[in-house]
């Protein structure tokens, strides 16, 4: 594969006339845009940010990063960029797996999709070509059942199945891309968009290829000073010995829950107590682990597989008991049954849905039936069996699921009650308490996805895993912090490393590696301006979207309800003190980009 | 008074929860070099060069990381106190 020319072959599929062009991203576009995420959204304005998200109008991006596929470390990440039917503001996803990388080694470097099929189509992509096909065998069924049959068609070897299912299928707003059964373009609701436009899966055949056209010497320094800051024993990435590589994302629960920064009952809580302790890292690696999967390129091998050995679920085998679900099905919703969060994640698989967006639905929708609003059956605290079956009906839109499918903003508003929906722009916040954890809080209110906390992961430093540190609980100075860490993300997710490289690696190995696959100059400066130029240019396109000013908001509850478990207790978020230093380092006008900021970045 | 042990620190430990008998009014700091004599494998990990309690440890006393306490590694700890000890831990 050539890192070069990076841009040169994306692909646009036209699925209502039936039509596939392969053409370059304009060079312009891919210097300031850089790949991935910032190129996406790029892309993503072309079709109007007036787009009604679920209209064949709406562009859905499947978009690499000049680093995608290629042999750095963490770089088999590639991104899914849409207008979201969930907030009505652009969105990016990220999966994990090989899905990226293939799709690069088979010669492409992005799929722009438009229009509607008339019928069910998945895209065929091998050798620099792509192709629609007849999908109808395989609508409806689950992303299990869907992998399975590309496999037995076209073989195992070398083989990424993307696919949506039954939850896409019905236009459940959170629904997501898996590819390889378990790695997820999660957040936003992307295969709704795929769901509206009949495309149920991309299927791309291709085998490793190496990088031909960079100076290998170059090329070996700079990734080799970049897998030394991911191996290095101080970090928590390290192989085999960092908390990260060994007991996955979920060595979070415990630290979380002991500061008080573990929502619990629909945030109600800041704690789940000694109860955490079942749900945890450490108990999964102890208990149920089988297996510590990887992706592309990766030494940390974060993924953890499980196997459930007792009880209703024994027998299931599945990956990956992540923090964030284990929290939203979990502590969020006063479950300390880990085999239940295990059969639920496995659900979001295979019925292709965000677990996160899932767990504050329902975690809503039991504070709502234990207030008395709702007139269904309702859902009791931590009774898994009702939650397992109404994550099926969610995803089929059956009864009391309709409502749900909707999301929790959504149907907390038609409960008469928005306020109990944890949502900010609509989607639900993830497994940080901003009360306990206030850079965090900023984060989410500030992210232009919806809550989020992969925009800007301050937690690194509030936990004090990276060399900046600070405390969790001081709101002042945060402002700054977050805008830093959104541009730097915005960078590493548009290259497409994983995030978690950010734990190892900073502007500085980012820029070096990014020079040498292009072949040009790029200095750390260089790194922080382009993050900075895709985040505004995302919050350009929300700004035109209709979210103006007073759009970055959290919900009351971490604002007004103090915290009144231990390490946070007493707290509630001070939103409007951090915005207020947030919006004069982002040099904006509240959350709206001025002209001259645009004019400067040169946005568009 | 109570410690426990999370993540990498406590398959060091062998065990989630250990009795520690600290003088009353010991700092946090004297518990760091506690740690560090019954647990040698662990003594780099939690105390540092100058003998000050190491960056690669937290430890955490009602919820909060002595770090931010008033008196970081010199607050004074009684023998009723539970404190969790973590290696770096985030995720995403
Ligand atoms: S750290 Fe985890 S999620 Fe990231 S690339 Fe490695 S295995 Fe995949």
């Amino acid at each position: 594969m050539d890192l070069q020319s990076f841009g040169q072959s994306m692909a646009h599929v036209d699925l209502g006339a039936g039509d596939v062009e392969i053409r370059p991203a304009p060079d312009e576009w891919v210097r300031k845009f850089i790949g991935a995420r910032g190129l996406g959204v790029r892309y993503v304005l072309e079709a109007g940010p007036d787009v009604e998200a679920l209209s064949p109008e709406n562009l859905l991006c499947f978009v690499n990063g000049p680093l995608t596929g290629s042999e750095t470390s963490m770089s088999g990440r590639w991104a899914c960029v849409t207008k979201s039917p969930l907030t009505g503001t652009v969105t990016d996803s990220h999966q994990g797996g090989w899905a990226g990388a293939r799709l690069r080694w088979a010669g492409l470097d992005g799929i722009i999709v438009s229009g509607r099929a008339d019928s069910p189509v998945y895209l065929f992509v091998e050798d620099g070509k792509i192709e629609l096909r007849d999908a109808s065998e395989v609508w409806g069924k689950g992303i299990h059942e869907t992998v399975a049959f590309f496999q037995k068609r076209y073989g195992k070897k070398n083989l990424s199945v993307n696919a949506i299912g039954p939850a896409g299928e019905t236009l459940c707003r959170f629904a997501a891309w898996l590819n390889e059964d378990d790695r997820a373009f999660g957040r936003g609701g992307t295969a709704a968009v795929g769901g509206s436009k009949n495309l149920k899966a991309i299927v791309i055949r291709a085998g490793t290829q190496k990088s031909r056209d960079v100076d290998a010497d170059a090329w070996k320094k700079v990734r080799r000073q970049a897998l030394d800051r991911i191996r290095d024993e101080k970090n928590i990435t390290s192989p085999k010995k960092g908390g990260l590589s060994v007991y996955g994302t979920n060595v979070l629960m415990n630290v979380t829950n002991s500061i008080g920064a573990l929502g619990t009952r629909n945030s109600q809580l800041t704690s789940f107590g000694e109860r955490a302790e079942a749900i945890s890292g450490e108990y999964v690696e102890q208990n149920i682990l089988v297996g510590d999967p990887t992706c592309h390129a990766c030494p940390v091998a974060c993924k953890k597989e499980v196997e459930i050995k007792q009880g209703p679920w024994k027998g299931l085998h599945m990956e990956s008991v992540e923090y964030e679900p284990a929290w939203a099905l979990g502590a969020n919703c006063d479950n300390d049954d880990i085999a239940s969060v295990a059969k639920m994640i496995d659900q979001c698989n295979d019925l292709g849905m965000d677990p996160i967006e899932l767990g504050n639905a329902l975690s809503m929708y039991m504070e709502a039936s234990e207030k008395g609003w709702v007139e269904g059956n309702g859902l009791a605290w931590g009774d898994t069996l009702a939650m397992i079956a109404m994550t099926d009906a969610i995803a089929r839109r059956e009864g009391e699921g309709d409502l749900l499918a909707e999301g929790p903003a959504r149907a907390a508003e038609q409960l008469g009650h928005p306020e109990i929906a944890m949502a900010c722009k609509g989607q639900a916040v993830p497994a940080y308490d901003p009360r306990g954890l206030k850079g965090m809080g900023l984060g989410y209110a500030t992210s232009n996805r919806g809550a989020c906390h992969l925009r800007a992961y301050v937690a690194a430093a509030e936990l004090g895993v990276i060399d900046v540190e600070v405390d969790p609980l001081e709101w002042q100075g945060k402002g700054e912090l977050v805008k830093v860490f959104q541009d730097l993300h915005a960078f590493s997710d548009s290259l497409d490393l994983c995030k978690f490289s950010a734990f190892a690696e900073g502007a500085d190995e980012y820029a070096a590696q990014y020079a040498v696959a292009r072949g040009e100059p790029f200095t750390a400066d260089d790194v922080m301006l382009a993050g900075e130029r895709i985040y505004n240019l995302e919050r350009y396109y929300n700004n035109l979207a209709g979210f103006g000013e007073g759009s970055d908001t959290l919900p009351a509850r971490f604002t007004r309800e103090a915290s009144t478990q231990a390490g946070s207790k007493g707290h509630v978020s001070e939103l409007d003190q951090m915005l207020g230093e947030y919006y004069s380092v982002r040099g904006w006008k509240d959350a709206v980009v001025p002209e001259d900021k645009l004019r400067q970045l040169e946005i568009p | 008074m109570r410690v426990n042990f999370y993540a990498t620190l406590r398959t060091a430990v062998g065990q989630k929860t250990v009795e520690l008998s600290l003088p009353d009014g010991s700092s946090a700091q004297a518990l760091a070099h506690e740690i560090a004599r019954r647990w040698p494998a662990l003594a780099d990990r939690v105390v540092d060069a100058e003998g000050g309690i190491s960056r690669r440890v937290h430890f955490m006393l009602g919820g909060r990381n002595i770090r931010w306490l008033p008196e970081g590694a010199a607050t004074k700890l009684a023998a009723t106190d539970v404190i969790d000890v973590f290696p770096p831990t985030a995720g995403g």
